[in-house]
């Protein structure tokens, strides 16, 4: 499943540059002509109004959704020849966590990729289901079944699941949501280790409040990418009152004056 | 003293033979079914499989001007028709307003019913067509008239669906699972739709001679809705609704054997069904007595001495 994959990139390469990316499910264009630019070692957070398209970003950066028109690079080729070097953390709610399975067994099939068809996971890919478990603080529940987790727990299984892909860019979709302030804290601390050694990071997010807080970059979008730019530049009352149509409530720590 | 499988009818063993592979099979291949929710898919196969089969019977009698009833014959009509529907479906539920399900039964009721006005033209032909009788028995399933070449083609189909569940295993698991996430992955989840889609029809058409078009559907998800509740594991859920599906075969095949009037696709149904009572009763965790003993257990709990306003 990997044929075809690149595993060498320029160091100066942008880690995504999205051009006039258009993507459509029915008639109305769920993302409409965004552009947007990532260095390598961003820690970027996606703001904006139920619907803006924000998974559907993250979807099309993967090559997971068609694009109608536009053009997306990550680390300088189609996302098609990068899926070893690319993460995915689906939203939570995406999936059936009835499903029959065990927690190291969902990390695991972040090593699916390496495998390639056919091949079984090992003892080699368990060392490492279990030292991405652990990395969540997890390991002792690396037996139980999924369907026995709390939303918290499954969203650090995800992130496990990620980390094992040992990727270089990260899309998370909503990795905070529903998780108490203690692994709030974790998958936060988390994230700034994975940019300081220079992984790049797009997430979704939804609490303004924390956004300059856990972020360094902000993607403002509504269909369109409106701005993008560190936090200082772009997140700002007068740009996230456009972003939701006036109706940012307060509390929002207003960091630049608009 | 002469052990008592000796004595066993050579017929008898050619259709428990057959009745316990298609129950493994339907029962390994139903799980994924089941966990997608598509059992509604697997209705309108094995409904439109009478429109195949029949319609196979009449086009092979006109070209040939002989009548079988091969399942060499039947099972590629069977295939053509359930693939029909399934892509009719889709194509209807891309161009209209319908939503998938209602595309679905729409399709379910065209075919099914195509296929019972061709087997009613079939048996009104005068000079009546030789062989017909026995085309009516894939509406609840005759496994008596099964035949060794019929078994062959059991085997075949059922084994090659069985290698190809087997070899794929890691890739349709996370597939069925997490659709988004193995795409990201770089897997073709066109090709392994197709490929699931594939296998369940070529579950669902080696089964309808025994079972049945109407109740084929019970013998897909009932096995994988019992060991469900077994099981966490998705490969034990696979073995444990193969050997749910093979046992209720089995038994369906003796049973209908011993006593003229039992029709088997309703026994092994009815013996599926039996299975996933029980399972719903008695599974450790997930069964309704656990559970409730769960519950018992925890209201026994003295409760705080400072309890709170009630
Ligand atoms: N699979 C789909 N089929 C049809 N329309 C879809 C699909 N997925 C998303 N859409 C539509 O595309 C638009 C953007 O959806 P998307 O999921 O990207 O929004 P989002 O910003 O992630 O929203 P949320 O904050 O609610 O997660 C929405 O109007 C949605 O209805
Ligand atoms: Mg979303």
């Amino acid at each position: 499943m990997i044929q075809g994959s690149d595993l060498n990139f320029r160091a100066d390469q942008p880690a995504l540059d999205v051009e006039g990316l258009t993507v459509t499910y029915g008639k109305e264009p769920a993302l409409w002509n965004a552009d947007l630019r990532l260095d390598r070692g961003s820690l970027a957070a996606v703001v904006g109004p139920n619907g803006a398209g924000k998974s559907t970003l993250l979807k099309a950066a993967l090559g997971v959704v068609p694009r109608v028109s536009g053009r997306v690079r990550v680390l300088g080729e189609d996302p098609a020849r990068r899926r070893r070097l690319v993460a995915y953390v689906p939203q939570r709610t995406s999936v059936d966590w009835d499903f029959p399975t065990s927690v190291l067994d969902v990390v695991l099939m972040g090593t699916y990729g390496q495998l390639g068809w056919f091949r079984r996971p090992g003892r080699k890919e368990r060392a490492l289901a279990l030292h991405s478990l652990e990395q969540m603080e997890m390991a002792d529940l690396a037996g139980r079944q999924i369907a026995e987790l709390s939303g918290g727990q499954q969203q650090r299984v995800f992130l496990a699941r990620a980390l094992v892909q040992d990727a270089e860019v990260y899309f998370m979709d909503e990795p905070f949501a529903g998780v108490d302030a203690v692994t709030e804290q974790s998958i936060a601390s988390l994230m700034g280790h994975l940019a300081h050694r220079g992984k790049t990071i797009l997430s979704v997010h939804h609490d303004l409040a924390t956004v300059p807080r856990y972020f360094e970059h902000a993607v403002l979008l509504n269909r369109a990418v409106q701005a993008v730019g560190t936090i200082k530049e772009v997140f700002h009352r007068g740009n996230l009152d456009r972003l939701y149509g006036g109706r940012v409530p307060a509390g929002v720590p207003d960091l630049a004056p608009s | 003293m002469s052990a008592p499988w000796v004595d066993l009818d050579p017929t008898l063993v050619v259709v428990a033979a057959g009745t316990t592979t298609v129950g493994a099979v339907s029962g390994a291949l139903g799980c994924f079914a089941y966990l997608r929710r598509q059992g509604l898919v697997g209705d309108v196969v094995s409904h439109s499989a009478l429109l195949g089969v029949v319609g196979a019977f009449v086009l092979v009698h006109a070209i040939t001007g002989s009548a079988s009833r091969s399942l060499f014959i039947l099972v590629p009509g069977a295939l053509v028709a359930g693939t029909a529907a399934l892509m009719l479906a889709r194509s209807v539920s891309i161009r209209t307003r319908l939503n998938d399900d209602a595309s679905l039964g729409v399709m379910l009721s065209i075919f099914f019913g195509g296929g019972l006005f061709l087997l009613r033209w079939v048996q009104r032909q005068s000079p009546p067509i030789a062989g017909h009788t026995g085309l009516e028995d894939y509406i609840f399933g005759m496994a008596a008239a099964m035949t060794r070449a019929d078994l062959w083609m059991i085997f075949a189909l059922g084994g090659g669906a069985l290698v190809v569940l087997f070899l794929m295993w890691k890739e349709l698991k996370v597939f069925t699972f997490d659709p988004d996430f193995a795409r990201s992955q770089g897997l073709p989840s066109r090709l392994l739709d197709t490929l699931l889609m594939g296998l369940l029809v070529a579950g669902v058409v080696i089964g309808i001679q025994t079972v049945g078009v109407i109740l084929m559907i019970a013998l897909l998800v009932t096995p994988a809705a019992a060991a469900r509740q077994w099981t966490s594991s998705l490969s034990t859920m696979a073995l444990l609704a193969a050997a749910f599906g093979a046992v209720a075969g089995a038994g369906g095949a003796l049973l209908s054997a011993s006593a003229a009037s039992l029709p088997t696709g309703p026994v092994v149904v009815l013996l599926a069904t039996t299975i996933f009572l029980l399972s719903l009763l008695l599974a450790p965790r997930r069964g309704v007595i656990a559970r409730a003993r769960a519950r018992r257990v925890l209201r026994d709990v003295p409760p705080r001495a400072a309890g709170g306003a009630s």
